[in-house]
């Protein structure tokens, strides 16, 4: 359903992402697991296109030059040209690292404007939906997305993604600087947003421990590299990924 | 995917002397000093040999002592803007400031130029500063906005209660004693400011200035008083559009309120953006572009400042970097292209 073979970037002479290949299935999670540095966020750019943005941004003001070469293919037509707002119309979402909440406006409106791209219907029961995953926002509708805590407003952030009615949901970090406790109900959210709604995921995020046991195929990033691959017992029985992600 | 054929991206590479580090080099040859130096030289000697090449226009040698004020301006916005993090439109209240200082020391007290010069910048930077003091906390847009407001409440003040000569202004001030005193005194002063406050960022202080622009929380959390040096910044700034001031005012032999015109915060402004923020030569190489440019314009009377608004927006439209920026780039690093 969702492919993506070759991917290079290059920040100038440093070499982001090294033929990265990857392939996600209908309504399967994909971990991306690496310290930081290995790429994962330029993964999830590149994936959904922002970094097309980025690059376009650093040319105008004379910085670092962006090379892209890859193939990404979705649903069957390959995408790698199209732009970040464009893919979000195929239905490819991003929650992006560290939220990027929208502080000045309140959890409702936040929620709202992740559903402009949704029909009024849709907007309705996803928002019904979003409430019930996460009644934790119910209580705070009117607050500023700024005074929110980390935890609420990754929830936020989430349930603004699924507002927009993604097939392919990519998680940018999404359990950073989070507790433990508020780390394994995410987990579990993300799983029953899957199992419930019936979309591909890709998850990335630093430490493996609370999210491998929702992932159904997981990829290692080493220095841009995709170094270890494979499903969720094969990762969970090779020692080094273990050692170096499992922190044990 | 991007514009080139085949799998090849191409690379952009350091010149060996370069490579070294950013400020300190390591020179080991008469190649390589010429290549420090021959930038620095061309800028020097190129305002340096202006006036003897238009002695024969002296309309275009008062151009360029024009376009020295504008650089002094320029410089001092680019270093406010980029360094401190303030962007100043007060351009225009610095020059008035400056002027009316020196055309008072001059006609009220009869000192000559050599020392109302230095005084009025002196006497000016402190003036701008205290009277900014109380618009240090804001940031962005806020200190835009109110340093755009002074030079217009100074010259309504001053028309309002007919003070300093009024809407005539102040008459009979001395002029240079002669024009390449003017000039030479000019550049000497531009340069020695862009080569200056060149090695002021990049020193102790320079860092804080960053620091400020970049992260004020994080400044005052290292136990600094930000707006310190928020008014240290704004002095040396001020210090500069009054210097350019006080020459105006014995240019021409005259303070008025046309030295607190738009046109002082404006096209530093628009020097800047054309030649490359950030970089302190590119303003002064913005004003070398941009005031000939909008004198030859004069031909085409009010058509001249649309001329003028599409050639700035096609800059910042197509080529946002600047000239500097995309120049110092050229020269320090070259490019070649590379098999992935």
């Amino acid at each position: 359903m969702f492919e993506a073979a070759g991917l290079m970037v290059f920040y100038e002479n440093m070499l982001a992402l090294n033929n990265v290949s990857l392939q996600c299935g209908e309504n399967k999670i994909i971990g991306v697991f690496g310290a930081n540095s290995a790429g994962k966020s330029t993964l999830m750019y590149t994936l959904s296109g922002i970094i097309l943005d980025i690059r376009k941004k650093e040319e105008m003001a004379g910085g670092e030059r962006i090379t892209i070469r890859g193939r990404i293919v979705f649903e069957g037509k390959d995408i790698m040209s199209d732009k970040p707002s464009l893919r979000a119309r195929n239905g490819i979402i991003l929650c992006p690292e560290r939220r990027r909440i929208f502080p000045e406006s309140t959890v409702l409106e936040n929620l709202r404007i992740g559903s402009y791209l949704a029909t009024t219907a849709q907007a309705a029961e996803t928002l019904d939906y979003v409430l019930t995953t996460f009644p934790a926002l119910k209580r705070i509708l009117k607050r500023l997305g700024g005074f929110l805590s980390g935890g609420e407003q990754q929830m936020l952030a989430i349930g603004r993604a699924m507002m927009a009615q993604p097939k392919l949901l990519l998680l940018d970090e999404p359990l950073l600087g989070l507790s433990p406790a508020i780390q394994y109900l995410l987990a579990k959210a993300i799983k029953e947003i899957r199992d419930q709604r019936g979309m591909s995921i890709i998850v990335s995020e630093q430490y493996a421990r609370p999210i491998i046991p929702i992932i159904d195929h997981g990829y290692i990033l080493e220095n841009g590299a995709a170094v270890v691959e494979g499903s969720k017992q094969e990762l969970l029985d090779n020692p080094d990924v273990k050692s170096a992600y499992f922190g044990n | 995917m991007s514009g080139s054929k085949g799998d090849r991206r191409k690379e952009r590479i350091d010149r060996g002397i370069k490579v070294r580090s950013d400020s300190v080099y390591a020179i080991s040859s008469w190649k390589e000093i010429t290549y420090l130096i021959a930038p620095r030289l061309v800028l020097i000697l190129g305002l340096a040999l202006a006036p003897l090449l238009l002695s024969a226009a002296p309309y275009w040698q008062r151009v360029v002592s024009i376009i020295c004020v504008y650089s002094l301006l320029a410089i001092g916005f680019d270093f406010l803007a980029n360094y401190v993090g303030l962007v100043s439109l007060g351009g225009g209240f610095y020059v008035g400031v400056g002027a009316y200082a020196a055309a008072l020391l001059n006609t009220y007290f009869g000192l000559p130029p050599i020392i109302t010069i230095p005084m009025a910048t002196l006497l000016g930077a402190i003036i701008c500063t205290v009277l900014f003091l109380p618009c240090l906390p804001l940031r962005g847009v806020y200190f835009a906005i109110v340093s755009l407001m002074y030079p217009l409440l100074a010259a309504r003040i001053i028309e309002a209660l007919d003070i300093f000569g009024g809407t005539d202004g102040i008459l009979g001030v001395d002029g240079f004693s002669n024009v390449w005193l003017e000039q030479y005194f000019l550049i000497l002063c531009v340069l020695v400011m862009v080569f200056a406050l060149r090695r002021l960022v990049e020193e102790d202080i320079g860092l804080v200035f960053r620091g400020v622009k970049d992260n004020d929380q994080a400044v005052k959390a290292s136990g600094i008083n930000i707006n310190e040096f928020k008014a240290l910044g704004v002095f040396i700034a001020s210090a500069l559009g009054c210097l350019g001031g006080a020459c105006l005012t014995h240019m021409y032999m005259w303070a008025g309120l046309s030295q607190f015109a738009l046109d002082f915060s404006i096209i530093p402004i628009a020097a800047t953006v054309v030649g490359g923020g950030g970089t302190l030569v590119g303003p002064v190489l913005g004003c070398m572009i941009l005031v000939p440019v909008s004198e030859l314009l004069r031909d085409f009377g009010s058509l001249r400042i649309a001329v003028y608004s599409i050639v700035l927006t096609a800059f910042i439209v197509f080529k946002s970097e600047g000239i500097m920026t995309y120049a110092a780039r050229k020269y320090e690093q070259f490019e070649r292209w590379v098999e992935i």
